[in-house]
């Protein structure tokens, strides 16, 4: 084990420590974080108009009218479906904090970037009666722009610190107030990113592509979301999760790093589908994962909590479990994680491995066969509870909720003899050290202390 | 005493500040413990003078050390058992001694 320990601190560490702390992949995080609060309010809207209960149709057309999911679908317009504009400013400014020290301005270059995405979008004319008239098409701010906005985002802002760096700036003379000089600073980096951007558009509207979006879609979007979407992809990003959990490290954090574009696309490219009333396009969403495989947290260790609460012969482990109950209601699993632990313990580890990766399979299975709802792009906040997050990502179905009670009972099912062969150990362990005491106390003889 | 805590969502370690908070006040001392989320540790910084990471985190280590550093304030990993087990006194403890080396 201690070589285990010994590979996991020289090899391990290093290179989750360079992913997690990769400034493009952090401001990617960081940046998408932005957008979380917009896509929760967007999905409580999105929800409401989509409820599948018997009668709540008639009974919102009574209070809001006949169009009634129209008119709860406008907020969902705003968040949603234009996230891709959040996404790109949050990315670029979270990116150009960490070059602030070069002296990036974060605000600029959010600004900047978000100039630069739309200036990558075509507009499109279009006659309203007589006059002509020009539109952004909505479907590429939002889901189908994710990728194009993070790109621009991150672009810009190396473009911005390129030349910041080189000291290509208008510099004020001193007395000029701060905010003044600033907005200068700024004016040739956002004149040098428009001209790039302004010119790969010309470029690219020289090919058959014909639009940016069009070309990063076709190079980059679409096989990145054949694999990350696919199963086996998911399969290895979620065992990813877990190995990096296994040696403490918080795995659906830095995995998810790399995979929440590619997840939150599919996310909206569902949302959509399920505003529309048509088939839902995917199954591996960010919530496949936050809600029916991170039940109770990562490796889904609720179910050992309730085990332990239930069967633990060792008080210390009945305490444990005890402890660890409210943080698991709410998907919180360090207690149990860090406490019990599983980190590095060679009997825990193997069901905390094998737990979640059998509830990918099922869950798989009774989503692509039907029998359970799919992830409707209806973003819970992670911390919802078990049960009430199934339901309610899936749109209201109960097979949302009926999947993960099934998960759970499997989780409770395999951790059950792990935990039992742990406290046997343990209480071995525990004779052991008393005989030892006592054995040591029968050599010294009575001395009194 | 300005204590920050740190960890991914800044929700685990909360549960740790408020049992920090209890073993402080059974010790009748008055210290500011805060958790926060990783994104945000840059900002409260400034009001640290012990930042402690959760052991989930610690791959940040070297990345918070350098913020510590510029601003002479120690970085440390708290205990994997402790952090699990919520042992707000044996993380309070560590976080005095910490403060102590320092000063």
């Amino acid at each position: 084990m201690s070589r285990f320990n010994d590979f996991l601190e020289m090899k391990v560490m290093p290179v989750a420590g360079k992913v997690a702390a990769q400034r493009h992949l952090v401001a990617l995080r960081d940046g998408i974080i932005l957008t979380m609060p917009l896509i929760i309010v967007g999905s409580l809207f999105l929800i409401l108009g989509n409820l599948p209960i018997p009668g709540y149709a008639d009974f919102m057309a009574g209070i809001f009218g006949e169009s009634w999911s129209t008119k709860l679908q406008y907020p969902v317009n705003v968040t949603f479906d234009v996230m891709a504009i959040f996404a790109c400013f949050g990315i670029a400014y979270r990116l150009a904090q960490a070059y602030e020290s070069d002296g990036v301005d974060p605000l600029s270059s959010g600004a900047i970037a978000l100039s630069a995405f739309l200036l990558a979008t075509p507009y499109s004319p279009f006659q309203v009666g007589e006059a002509t008239a020009n539109f952004v098409p909505v479907s590429l701010l939002g889901s189908g722009g994710l990728f194009v906005g993070m790109l621009v985002a991150m672009f810009a802002t190396e473009v911005y610190r390129i030349i910041v760096k080189r000291n290509i700036v208008i510099r004020m003379p001193d007395g000029v107030p701060p905010a003044v000089a600033r907005s200068f600073v700024a004016l040739i980096p956002g004149f040098a990113v428009i001209i790039l951007v302004w010119l790969i558009r010309l470029l690219v509207e020289a090919t058959s592509f014909g639009d940016i979006h069009n070309l990063i879609a076709t190079v980059i979007g679409s096989p990145l979301t054949l694999v990350g979407s696919s199963f086996i992809g998911s399969f290895v990003a979620e065992l990813m999760i877990v190995l990096l959990w296994v040696c403490g490290l918080h795995g659906a954090n830095i995995v998810g790093g790399i995979m929440s574009p590619i997840w939150l696309k599919a996310t909206a490219e569902n949302a959509t589908a399920f505003a529309a009333g048509t088939d839902l396009p995917h199954i591996f969403t960010a919530q496949f994962f936050e809600v029916f495989i991170h039940v109770g947290g990562s490796g889904s260790t609720i179910g050992l909590v309730l085990i332990m609460i239930w069967r633990a012969k060792l008080k210390q482990n009945k305490q444990l479990g005890k402890l660890a109950t409210g943080p698991a209601i709410f998907n919180i699993n360090e207690p149990i994680v860090f406490g019990l632990p599983i980190v590095l313990n060679p009997i825990m580890i193997i069901p905390f491995i094998t737990v979640p990766l059998v509830m990918v399979i099922t869950t798989y299975i009774g989503m692509s066969t039907g029998l359970v709802a799919k992830p409707a792009g209806i973003v819970v906040p992670w911390t919802m509870p078990p049960f009430i997050s199934g339901y309610l990502a899936t749109g209201g179905k109960i097979s949302g909720a009926v999947i993960q009670l099934i998960n759970l009972a499997l989780a409770m099912l395999i951790y059950y003899p792990f935990f039992r062969a742990l406290e046997k150990n343990q209480l071995k362990e525990e004779e052991a050290r008393q005989r030892e005491v006592a054995a040591s106390e029968d050599s010294t003889g009575p001395v009194s202390r | 005493m300005n204590i920050l805590l740190v960890c991914a969502a800044g929700m685990s370690t909360s549960l740790l500040v408020s049992k920090m908070q209890k073993a402080a006040e059974a010790e009748s001392k008055t210290y500011h413990i805060q958790a926060v989320s990783a994104d945000q540790a840059k900002k409260h910084i400034e009001h640290a003078e012990v930042l402690l990471l959760g052991p989930q985190v610690r791959y940040m280590l070297p990345q918070m050390k350098k913020l510590g550093e510029e601003r002479g304030i120690p970085v440390d990993v708290i205990n994997s058992v402790d952090y699990g087990t919520g042992n707000g006194k044996n993380v309070l403890h560590h976080a005095e001694s910490l403060f102590a080396k320092k000063g």
